[in-house]
């Protein structure tokens, strides 16, 4: 094992770093050495990744590298000292190098060079750091994982960090002088204590049995600055039924300052046992405490757009997008415990994709956002969505009506009590920004709290004017709200507007507004209590019928899916602003509309279809896109026009009739082709299935013919 | 056979030694084999079940701490209430050129060269605590006898103890939140209780006494904690919560505590985290050899042979069900009610739902009644099974006390909390005694934690920068004056005594008797027959049209009741009698609520 070539690789060392060159053809680290040279920097990393690219690369002297770090931090330390270039640049000497000008002059005429003491330890030449990073391509241990075979080695972590101490001073050479003889000792440092020297071990002092008195020179010392912290495993990371676990991190020098406990981060560094000294030596005993000498510090993002992928995750997307059914797999996937609901987990799915945000040329911006709200009938399992789908974004808020006030939920001005300063907190939905903020309970909240959501939801930002402080911080946060009708239950004696009881100015900023009413179906309930009997007896739910995606998955395609900007072609555009003014034409002519249609209306429509074309990974919006829009608007009512149906007499089949004449008689033809009365029909929430049954029944009665192989309509004119 | 070559109980580390040279003897390296097991736990399981081993085994609590010898086997039966992590030890030197080996040890068995060749190994380290709420009457015999050897009292203890109660700061903290959080019966219990005290005589002659003479430490009758270090089991093995008899060599080096760490003072203030990872030094230590998971079945220690008969387990059950209506004032259907309570248990989770649970809400109680009925049936309850909790709810006690665990970085331990409790541990709530008043955000933050115990079965562990949710499995009683509000219980049921109970005590092989019933009934397997299924799903959607209000909540209630009613029984298989029982104690039940 000793036999360990150290001086060959330091060659290899000093080879790697003059050879190197990047992707641009650049030498890297002879750039950076030039650079630490002009003193404009102090740290030098040496990344992995790029030994591991390196031409020459030598397998072994890389596995070296990881197994034994803190020895090859030297070795590397070692072959900088020698490639050091000149510097181009002037710069003012400071202490430290009149100190060491000082020095040079003087070893020349003492260096006997026998006494380990009296010779210069390269540390205090050094005005750099070396760090060695890990290659950020395989996935980063939990602490879990980090065990005893590891001591020694290169090993990269994530976790959250919990508690981080003061930035000091750490002694890394002290120096001495001699009252005696006046010359320099060196005494390195590698622990945390030392035991301070104290007779004079030069060769002058030993030999005139002097016993020099040593000063501890504190200037001419070197310190580096040295911070300690916990880091705990992530909550994700920990199995269920077990506590995490913390570990202890040593920062040094330009790492230090770089983490706060709360911050998630991912860390490079030496798995190393702390040497016992003095006492602790002794009774410790068998025991050895453990920590990780930091290496580098990377904070973890954890926004959509910074999404990094792997490989196989790139692979299993690809496979997933040429799969033509993946918006219903997608959807389903959603919250899979929870029965039926198919198409608002649609419209859940579309808000975790969203559209893209546009800034026209006057400033003006357009949200992207996809803000919906769910009501309904207690018992519907909202909550349960809302909840499924906070876990599933990468960055959600969580919270309900009742238990944030308009403060709670946007911005607060407090006072620091430690500085007397006024510190701006955000609230919910500033926290929530470029994510998702779901409020359950939203018809419980306070009038005057929510109003505070009115200039979130359209402007996207929060304005505070308190206490002398004027701002407006970005919230730009999709809104997923959930409520209950106003009488608890949904009341279907009274109008819609009198049941779902929100403002018209807070209604028309949610692009969907999901009715879930709970009906007295003697189907839906055998259903329910055929579950509930099944789960009783055989300890688990009923198999589903298709795998479920993993969220992990599912959080992957998404940020694949929103990467992509997709436009409006032009000769959408008639047909996008027919199907608004019908809408509007249908509103007028209803005496209790169901929605307040408005300009806002057609954003939704546009917004909708784009994250549609986004799921199909398309760069351009289709007319199927903006009919599955139109359908999703149509379903969200569903609940209620079927009601109003009923009330009218009209059944399905004859509305169905009645909306083709009136498509037909709009467009002035007599052809209807098939695939347009599908559209049409499934826009009003209508199945194909009712259609054919519509179509059959007609033909027979000679309103209209059907051909017989592409089912196109021909009215038969009377 | 080994076996014959040392004494397994007096030393058992010569058994670990044995092993190890005789591993190594026959060809095995100790750098290949990286501290995986060589043999010793077959020999200790061998001599443990086999041989019945077991009962020569004392149990370490806090009589038999202060004669116990060191490095003996002993066995301890505790909840993992933390873990903290692993811990690197050497585990195997070379000693000249001889491999000598550290395992289940604390201390290097002959002095070792820090030069010389040595591996690291790991082992996991649990901080265990006695059951938290378990009854009297569970302690076993041998306890008690001890406890009566022990009663001469020594001079110059109480200056050794002000020494400890300096040392022993840190987990003090933890004993004082058990205390505040426990029955007040339990706190009575302990000021009665003397301070263990040692006697020369009884300690077996021993070069190591002596230092162990003057520590001994007066921990608390109910929470004598112990440090188990466990090796080579698989990590999903021990789960946080999880009971334990931990049978292995026990140490107690209170040497290490004398020489608190001074030498750090320069590293401020995380010195004493470092030191906080082996808050070790201050507790017993257990090198685990053997550990198996405890049932509740298993604190019921003499159980008497009951033949699950239908005909014994019938009887049983009306004489239990006789004495739970004498207790609730001829109340029937509380009885009922009670008795399925008493029985229920979650058997599985199905998505988020904790399949099996029946928490109960008796109403109507008033402040006088409550001092009648409430204290009974705590003893009642108390009386009958092995693990139970009284939570008396006042204002003041939501606003102050922290329920959940809660991790506490300053020690780098978790803090334990009154919700930190063993599966299977009865909860009573007496909300009688709330109040008009306001809850502050502590407040507000332990009645979330409650109703989250009540719905989901789950408590979350506060870890400042993010909450862990772990699975309990807790019986919840709540006593209110109207419906609790607070705590939404499965059951709700008016309390209506005809007459004041009456609380007898029972004879003891009565009380045996129902023990063993509700410990053991709970767990039978259960089914329903295709013929039945269709009855009560037809049921269910008709009794779904006639009231809009039900919900899956309420199936799930009726179904698990069902349950119940027949395991009570003893059956394994619902009948369409229990079914209609089932029914029935619904409609009496409804009808009370009108």
């Amino acid at each position: 094992m000793k036999d360990f070539n150290f001086n060959g690789d330091k060659d290899l060392a000093k080879d790697f770093l003059t050879n190197f060159a990047d992707a641009h053809g650049e030498p890297k680290y002879l750039n950076i050495l030039q650079e630490v040279a002009n003193r404009k920097n102090r740290a030098v990393q040496i990344d992995l990744e790029d030994l591991f690219n390196y031409k020459d690369l030598d397998e072994e002297f890389l596995r070296r590298v990881t197994e034994n770090t803190r020895r090859y931090l030297g070795i590397f330390a070692d072959a900088i000292d020698e490639l050091v270039p000149q510097p181009t640049e002037a710069f003012p000497d400071d202490d430290h190098d009149i100190l060491m000008t000082q020095r040079t002059e003087e070893g020349t005429e003492n260096a006997d060079g026998s006494d380990p003491h009296q010779r210069m330890p390269p540390d205090i030449k050094r005005f750099y750091e070396v760090y060695i990073k890990a290659s950020a391509k395989e996935r980063p241990f939990t602490l879990r994982e980090v065990k005893a075979s590891n001591i020694g080695q290169l090993v990269r972590i994530s976790g959250i960090i919990t508690r981080c101490s003061d930035v000091k001073p750490l002694m890394q050479v002290a120096v001495y002088t001699c009252e005696e003889c006046g010359f320099e000792i060196y005494q390195e440092v590698t622990a945390r204590v030392f035991m301070p020297l104290f007779e004079c071990p030069s060769n002058r002092c030993k030999i005139n049995k002097t016993k020099g008195n040593l000063i501890l020179q504190l200037r001419a010392s070197k310190f580096l600055k040295f911070q300690e912290a916990k880091i705990q495993e992530l909550a994700e990371h920990v199995p269920k039924g077990h506590i995490p676990r913390t570990m202890t991190i040593h920062l040094r020098g330009e790492l230090t300052r770089k983490v706060a406990p709360g911050d998630v981060v991912e860390l490079s560094g030496i798995f190393l046992p702390i040497p016992y000294t003095g006492f602790r030596a002794m009774r410790a005993g068998l025991v050895a405490d453990t920590y990780l000498e930091a290496m580098s510090v990377t904070h973890f993002k954890k926004k959509y757009e910074e999404y990094e992928f792997k490989e196989e995750e790139e692979e299993q997307i690809a496979r997933l997008a040429e799969d033509g059914d993946i918006y219903n797999k997608l959807a389903r996937s959603l919250a899979p415990e929870i029965f039926g609901h198919e198409d608002v987990k649609k419209a859940l799915l579309l808000l975790l994709v969203g559209a893209s945000h546009r800034k026209l040329k006057d400033g003006m911006k357009i949200r992207g956002d996809i803000h919906i709200c769910l009501m309904g009938d207690p018992g519907v399992a909202k909550s349960q969505l809302l909840k499924h789908i906070i876990n599933v974004a990468p960055r959600g808020v969580y919270t309900t009506g009742k238990g944030s006030s308009g403060v709670g939920l946007t911005a607060a001005v407090q006072k620091d009590p430690v500085t007397n300063e006024m510190v701006l907190e955000g609230g919910a939905l500033v926290l929530a920004d470029m994510g998702i903020c779901a409020i359950d309970e939203f018809d419980k909240m306070d009038e005057s709290d929510r109003t505070a959501i009115h200039e979130v939801m359209e402007q996207q930002t929060v304005s505070i004017a308190k206490a002398g402080i004027t701002t407006s911080l970005n919230a730009r946060t999709a809104v997923l709200a959930a409520a209950n009708p106003a009488w608890g239950r949904y009341d279907l004696r009274r109008t819609p507007a009198e049941n779902i009881n929100l403002p018209p100015a807070l209604l028309s900023r949610f692009d969907l507004l999901w009715l879930i009413l709970d009906r007295a179906d003697m189907d839906s309930d055998l259903e329910m209590a055929r579950h509930i009997v099944y789960v009783h007896q055989n300890k688990e739910s009923p198999a589903l019928g298709f795998t479920p995606l993993d969220p992990s998955v599912l959080r992957a395609y998404i940020s694949a899916a929103r990467r992509i900007s997709p436009y409006v072609p032009r000769e959408l555009d008639e047909y996008i602003a027919s199907a608004y003014s019908g809408i509007r034409q249908d509103e007028a002519k209803s005496n209790a509309p169901h929605s307040y249609t408005t300009v806002r209306t057609l954003l939704s429509i546009l917004r909708i279809s784009t994250a549609l074309a986004r799921l199909r990974f398309s760069e351009a919006v289709a007319q199927s896109d903006v009919d599955e829009a139109l359908r999703l608007m149509q379903m969200s009512k569903f609940s209620l026009y079927s009601e109003d149906r009923q009330k009218s007499g009209l059944d399905a089949i004859s509305d169905i009739y009645s909306i083709l004449r009136d498509e037909a008689a709009r467009m002035n033809r007599l052809d209807v082709s098939y695939a347009h009365a599908l559209n049409w029909i499934s826009r009003k929430g209508y199945s194909e299935a009712q259609l054919k049954e519509c179509l059959e029944e007609y033909a027979a009665l000679n309103v209209w013919q059907i051909h017989p192989n592409t089912f196109d309509i021909r009215f038969i004119d009377a | 056979m080994v076996g014959l070559l040392f004494d397994c109980v007096a030393n058992p580390l010569g058994a670990v030694r044995l092993t190890f040279e005789k591993a190594v003897s026959s060809g095995s390296d100790p750098v290949i084999f990286n501290g995986k097991d060589w043999g010793v736990f077959d020999i200790f399981r061998e001599f443990l079940f086999n041989k019945d081993g077991l009962s020569q085994v004392p149990i370490l609590d806090h009589a038999s701490i202060s004669w116990l010898p060191p490095n003996s086997l002993v066995r301890f039966r505790g909840m993992v209430q933390d873990m903290l992590g692993n811990e690197l030890y050497v585990g195997a030197f070379k000693d000249g050129s001889t491999w000598k080996t550290n395992k289940f040890m604390d201390v290097a068995s002959s002095p070792m060269d820090p030069s010389s060749e040595m591996r690291i190994w790991e082992r996991r380290v649990l901080y265990c605590v006695p059951v938290p709420g378990q009854a009297s009457w569970v302690s076993p015999p041998e306890a008690a006898i001890d406890r009566c050897q022990s009663s001469t009292s020594q001079h110059g203890e109480k200056r050794q103890r002000e020494d400890n109660a300096a040392i022993d700061h840190m987990d003090s903290d933890v004993l004082e939140h058990e205390t505040k959080g426990s029955p007040p019966s339990a706190k009575k219990m302990r000021e009665d209780e003397l301070p263990c005290k040692s006697s020369q005589q009884q300690e077996p002659p021993s070069e190591e006494t002596p230092s162990l003479l003057h520590m001994v430490p007066d921990f608390d009758e109910n929470s004598l904690p112990c440090l188990v270090k466990v090796y080579d089991s698989p990590e999903s093995d021990l789960k946080l919560n999880d009971v334990f008899e931990f049978i292995g060599v026990f140490t107690y080096n209170l040497e290490l505590t004398t020489q608190k760490d001074d030498s750090d003072e320069f590293f401020g203030d995380l010195c004493d985290d470092t030191v906080g990872d082996v808050p070790s030094i201050k507790v017993p230590h257990l090198h685990c050899l053997v550990h198996r998971k405890l049932g509740v079945q298993e604190f019921l220690h003499c159980s008497p042979i009951i033949e699950p008969v239908p005909n014994i387990i019938r009887g049983i059950r009306e004489a239990l069900l006789g004495h739970l209506m004498s207790v609730l004032g001829n109340d029937g259907v509380a009885a009922h009610c009670m008795l399925l309570h008493l029985l229920s248990k979650v058997h599985t989770r199905v998505d988020t739902v904790a399949v099996g649970r029946l928490s109960l809400n008796l109403t109507g109680f008033t402040r006088e009644s409550i001092s009648v009925f409430g204290n009974q049936l705590n003893l009642v309850i108390q009386s009958l099974l092995p693990l139970t909790r009284y939570l008396p709810l006042t204002l003041e006690y939501l606003n102050a006390s922290s329920l959940a665990p809660r991790k506490d970085y300053r020690t780098n331990r978790l803090v334990t909390g009154v919700l930190q409790l063993a599966e299977g541990t009865h909860v009573t709530i007496d909300e009688t005694q709330l109040k008009v008043g306001t809850l502050n955000s502590t407040g507000v933050e332990n009645v979330r934690l409650l109703k989250n115990l009540m719905e989901w079965q789950k408590v979350e562990y506060d870890f400042e920068y993010y909450k862990v949710e772990m699975m309990a499995d807790a019986q919840l009683l709540i006593l209110s004056e109207g419906k609790s509000n607070i705590l939404p219980a499965d059951l709700v049921l008016p309390f209506h005594p005809s007459t004041v109970g009456s609380f007898e005590s029972r004879d003891a092989e009565a009380l045996q008797a129902w023990r063993w019933y509700l410990s053991n009934v709970k767990s039978l397997p259960h089914s329903i027959e295709p013929e039945i299924q269709k009855t009560v799903e037809n049921d269910l959607v008709e009794a779904r049209q006639a009231d809009r209000n039900l919900g899956t909540h309420d199936f799930s209630r009726l179904l698990t009741m069902a349950r119940l009613m027949s395991v009570s029984f003893g059956e394994t298989c619902l009948s369409l009698e229990h079914w209609q029982m089932v029914k029935e104690l619904e409609r009496l039940r409804l009808e009370r609520l009108k």
